[in-house]
């Protein structure tokens, strides 16, 4: 091994040196991460999945790995394990945070118009499409106005031979 | 002026959305302004361990429910956090104005096995307050708190006065206070 090492050169035995420990390292502390989450009820991760986690952007504390989102996990396989419900762990952690901790928020107050807005907006877009829709069908059916000395002159036009015709 | 008012609808939906979003890019960090749901309420109680070098006058142990009766100013900090650097000297000089009245705490949360930071922290701010660890943050999961630093400015019944997200200044700190000897 030293042998094939030293064939490598220096250089790129130094840096398949560093890419083992580096790979050992990972594995390592992924293996870790995974020892810990193991231990944990599926239920903590879809309870967690419902809340906000407090420090991080966009994330919910059953995705996030902040520390804060670890312990609430933790803090949730305990309130499991002494019985609570999921609205019963939801409402623990509502009764701190506010609603604001919550990914679905509760249908009430200004909450309210999350859940109705979307729904409005489909609602008025569906009207906006029929209507217009309509409109379109209305003009299709509709007899074309012409004016007959223009038919006529069409008319004309084409049963000229071609060639005939000079351009204006 | 009939295409102007076939237009209209497609103008206001457009400028209602431009004006969402131009809101929610310049209205800030929107969890600094929202309160605490303990505002008016009884903050939770809790027993936490004290930083050695205030052993000898408040014990090993500190417990709310021990400490009430007197105003309190509950400041959350990290060793890692910027601005609990920024704040710290603003704390310790109202402390040293104010410590006759009102019993100031500092609580080291959000900042696991850093103890030694913590220590290095409460000595370059010669930090004279009680200063606690929340080694497991459930003092900071228990009081809901977003971030550090957070300051909760707690009525001697123990009611929450004012909860202040970010780093407090003297002024801040006087304006609270003063409302809490109200």
């Amino acid at each position: 091994m030293t042998a094939r090492l030293a064939y490598l050169g220096p250089r790129r035995a130094t840096a398949l040196a560093a890419l083992a420990s580096l790979a050992i390292t990972a594995a390592l502390s992924f293996g870790g991460a995974l020892a810990q989450e193991r231990e944990l009820d599926p239920r903590v991760f879809e309870i967690g999945r419902e809340l906000r986690c407090p420090t991080c952007v966009a994330e919910s504390v059953g995705e996030s790995n902040a520390a804060i989102a670890r312990e609430m996990r933790t803090l949730i396989q305990e309130q499991l394990d002494q019985g609570a419900s999921r609205p019963e762990v939801l409402a623990f952690f509502q009764e701190r945070y506010g609603d604001w901790i919550l990914l679905n928020p509760p249908m009430r107050g200004v909450n309210l118009l999350v859940w109705t807005l979307p729904w409005v907006v489909v609602l008025l877009s569906v009207l906006f499409v029929t209507r217009l829709l309509r409109r379109w069908r209305a003009a299709a059916d509709a007899p074309v106005r012409v004016d007959p000395e223009d038919l006529d002159r069409v008319r004309s036009e084409l049963q000229e031979p071609l060639g005939e015709r000079t351009s204006h | 002026m009939r295409r102007l008012r076939r237009l209209l609808p497609v103008v206001v939906i457009v400028a209602g959305l431009t004006s969402l979003f131009l809101f929610g890019l310049l209205r800030g960090s929107p969890d600094r302004d929202i309160p605490s749901n303990f505002l008016g309420r009884a903050v939770p109680d809790f027993e936490l361990p004290v930083y050695e070098r205030y052993a000898a006058e408040f014990g090993p142990t500190f417990s709310l429910a021990e400490a009430r009766g007197r105003p309190m100013v509950i400041n959350f900090w990290a060793s890692w956090c910027g601005p609990c650097y920024e704040e710290a000297p603003h704390l310790q000089r109202a402390w040293e104005r104010h410590g006759d009245e009102v019993l100031f705490v500092g609580i080291q949360t959000q900042d696991r096995d850093a103890r030694a930071a913590g220590r290095s922290f409460i000595d370059r701010f010669d930090l004279t307050f009680p200063n606690l660890f929340d080694g497991d943050s459930r003092v900071s999961i228990a009081y809901g708190l977003f971030g550090v630093p957070e300051t909760f400015f707690v009525h001697a019944d123990g009611t929450l006065q004012h909860k202040y997200a970010g780093p407090v200044t003297t002024s801040i700190l006087d304006e609270q206070i003063g409302a809490l000897q109200r």
